[in-house]
């Protein structure tokens, strides 16, 4: 018995061992050289099997070594990238993962075209001025990168025109598709002219060559280079995900701010399932951008220029749609936002009329909306726009005043509004999430910072994020009391400790446009969400510690 | 040399004066709050007993038909407050202070001798 015990034993163990061996073996591992530096810490290394939508990223570390996760990637031809700003990837290109696993000596060169490679982050560094004066520049990022401005040889009155232009676009352009506003955008012509003149300023209309410096910020190095992060390319470039999370049951979620689709991705197969949001306003541009949950699991998306709200059913997979009263609906109605969070309260939603810079509340019983003025009694002419929000358990609506520098607090019984400056003048705060400590985490856009606002104490709290120019989207605070952000900016996830101001910055492979930002605080460590709004994919990040 | 960093002035000039490009759009933002069509905007110390200034104390401008700003005193005991709309009553604007470990005993206004003039108060608390 002991023997048979013993044998049975030692067999299992040896299948544990070869088992083990063969998901270590299975592995891509590395090094990462260049003339100029040697071994290289910090360069991303990215591995795309071929006909998967799915790639892996490591970072190589102090030594130059890289080495993917035991078992993660599946055998096969591999094509291979790299992100190391000033350095282009000489070969090898691809790498053919077996049995035995594969180790690749990657080798650098100088890069042959090193504007390419910079981030909107960088260009703000590089272009001459403080931060005050490249402000106007920071919406261009909403619809393309800042590169496509300083390669451009428009002179400011060639300018003008283009940015005429510009501005009778739909927020929810991008590159693959300009949608256009069917309500025309009123211009103020000497703010374009002086926008085009700054513009011609930092473009190539002087001549071949930028006439500042361009600078470049350092590779990641130590614990920015322990992470795992994961691209899931989606099957359209339209596909523009916007607002991205994850359900109980680990599916992923995403709200596409271009295409009128609900979208989910299988995260085990990078496998995209659309589903199609039924078209309210044929000829208005389409596209949601807030995507939340109410207390059912029920996903909510605010519809943007098709106006009101759809709800969807995640069990029978059906939408409902609320549209605007027709008596306040019209050609420029836009619903950005909603917060159907504590809805079961008191069976009201909360959204915003992003025209007139006010708060609209759906009655679920009725289907109507009724418009609040969060801003009646303030002086008239701030260019107030209600954004980020959050409700409390009372379905208090707490909101970010993003064209202006405070968070707006409307009392659900009463309607009636209290608005807190933020200590940071021209904030502009933008996107939020309520903790269960009644603790409101913001991104400060403009300001650079996140912010903390304490609805209990009503009082606030700022953190800069590390990088200038980073201009921070969103925030989210995960189950370690650690704030997670990114942004339109930079290509990189913030990872900040409130409590001690400890920051960590994991740059991403590609260039990324990130909006809302998502935590799942189900996994060790926790996996941190994002969509990539210019580039049609998914991005998940895995911290190693 | 000399042309390179007179023209890198110009530029962060020519970058400095670009406004908002939309109209009543979120695009951005210019000059401080504060016009012929807004109210006074308000302003005052908040202190202790003793008179010293008390800093991060909570000031609540109230207004009578409903809503408020909520800010807070500097280190100075220093608040200021924007103003209200022109068609809100300076009159029916409550000024309030707290802080914890503290309860408001007196809240002052000095009138203003023009009524476009910033209003000053003075809020006090005193320790529980």
């Amino acid at each position: 018995m002991t023997r048979t015990l013993g044998a049975v034993l030692s067999v299992a163990l040896a299948f544990a061992g070869i088992a083990a061996q063969a998901a270590r073996a299975q592995t891509l591992t590395g090094s990462v050289t260049s003339a100029e530096e040697g071994a290289m810490e910090g360069v991303l290394v990215s591995a795309q099997r071929d006909g998967s939508p799915i790639t892996v990223t490591v970072v190589s570390d102090a030594q130059g070594r890289f080495r993917f996760p035991d078992g993660r990637l599946p055998g096969g031809q591999y094509s291979l990238r790299i992100r190391a700003v000033g350095y282009d990837l000489a070969g090898p290109r691809t790498a053919t993962l077996g049995a035995a696993g594969a180790d690749v000596a990657l080798r650098l060169v100088k890069a042959a075209d090193l504007a390419a490679q910079l981030t909107n982050t960088e260009w703000f560094i590089s272009m001459p001025g403080a931060a005050e004066d490249k402000r106007p520049l920071i919406e261009c990022m909403s619809c393309h990168t800042l590169e496509r401005i300083v390669r451009s040889t428009y002179s400011a009155d060639a300018f003008v025109p283009v940015l005429t232009r510009m501005a009778q676009y739909a927020n929810n352009t991008i590159m693959a598709r300009v949608q256009r506003r069917v309500a025309p955008g009123r211009v103020d012509e000497d703010a374009v002219r002086k926008l085009a003149a700054s513009l011609a300023a930092v473009n190539l209309s002087h001549g071949p060559a930028w006439t500042y410096e361009l600078q470049t910020l350092p590779r990641p190095r130590g614990r920015a280079t322990r992470a795992v992060i994961t691209e899931y390319d989606l099957p359209r470039q339209t596909i523009a995900p916007h607002d991205v999370r994850t359900d109980r049951d680990g599916r992923v979620w995403y709200s596409n701010f271009v295409e009128n689709v609900l979208g989910e991705l299988d995260p085990e197969t990078g496998a995209n399932r659309d589903y199609p949001v039924p078209l309210a306003k044929p000829g208005f541009p389409t596209g949601a951008l807030d995507l939340e949950t109410d207390t059912d699991g029920n996903l909510w998306l605010a519809m943007m220029f098709q106006s009101g709200l759809v709800r969807f059913d995640t069990a029978s997979k059906s939408f409902q749609r609320y549209p605007v009263d027709a008596a306040l609906d019209d050609d420029a109605m836009q619903q950005s936002l909603v917060m159907p969070r504590a809805s079961n309260v008191d069976g009201k939603v909360w959204t915003n009329d992003v025209a007139r810079q006010s708060i609209m509340r759906l009655d679920l019983s009725t289907g109507h909306y009724e418009r609040i003025d969060p801003f009646r009694f303030l002086p008239k002419g701030r260019p107030h726009a209600p954004y980020g929000m959050a409700a409390d358990a009372q379905n208090n609506l707490y909101f970010m005043d993003f064209g202006d520098q405070n968070i707006g607090r409307v009392d659900a019984k009463t309607g009636a509004s209290t608005i807190f400056p933020t200590p940071t003048e021209k904030s502009r705060p933008r996107r939020c999430m309520l903790d269960a400590q009644g603790r409101l985490w913001f991104a400060e856009f403009a300001a650079n910072k996140l912010g903390l606002f304490d609805t209990r104490t009503e009082s606030f709290k700022e953190w800069d994020a590390p990088t200038p120019y980073t201009y921070p989207y969103d925030v989210f605070a995960d189950r370690n009391g650690e704030l997670w952000s990114a942004g339109m900016a930079s290509d990189r996830v913030l990872r900040l400790d409130p409590r001690t101001g400890a920051a960590v910055e994991y740059l991403l492979p590609r260039p990324t446009n990130v909006r809302r930002v998502f935590v799942d605080n189900s996994t060790d460590p926790v996996t941190f969400w994002a969509g990539n709004n210019h580039g049609a994919e998914i991005i998940k990040l895995e911290p190693l510690d | 040399m000399r042309s390179a960093s007179a023209r890198l002035v110009l530029i962060a000039a020519a970058i400095a004066a670009a406004g908002p490009l939309r109209a009543g759009g979120n695009m951005d933002f210019g000059g401080d709050s504060g016009s012929m069509n807004d109210g006074p905007s308000y302003f005052g110390f908040v202190r202790d007993a003793s008179g010293s200034v008390v800093g991060d104390a909570k000031v609540t401008a109230s207004v009578k038909s409903g809503g408020a700003v909520v800010t807070r005193t500097n280190s100075m005991g220093v608040y200021k407050i924007p103003g209200f709309a022109k068609d809100i009553d300076p009159n029916t604007v409550t000024i309030s202070c707290a802080k914890d470990g503290y309860k408001q005993t007196d809240a002052l206004r000095r009138p203003p001798s023009d009524p476009k003039d910033p209003i000053e108060t003075e809020c006090t608390l005193q320790k529980d």
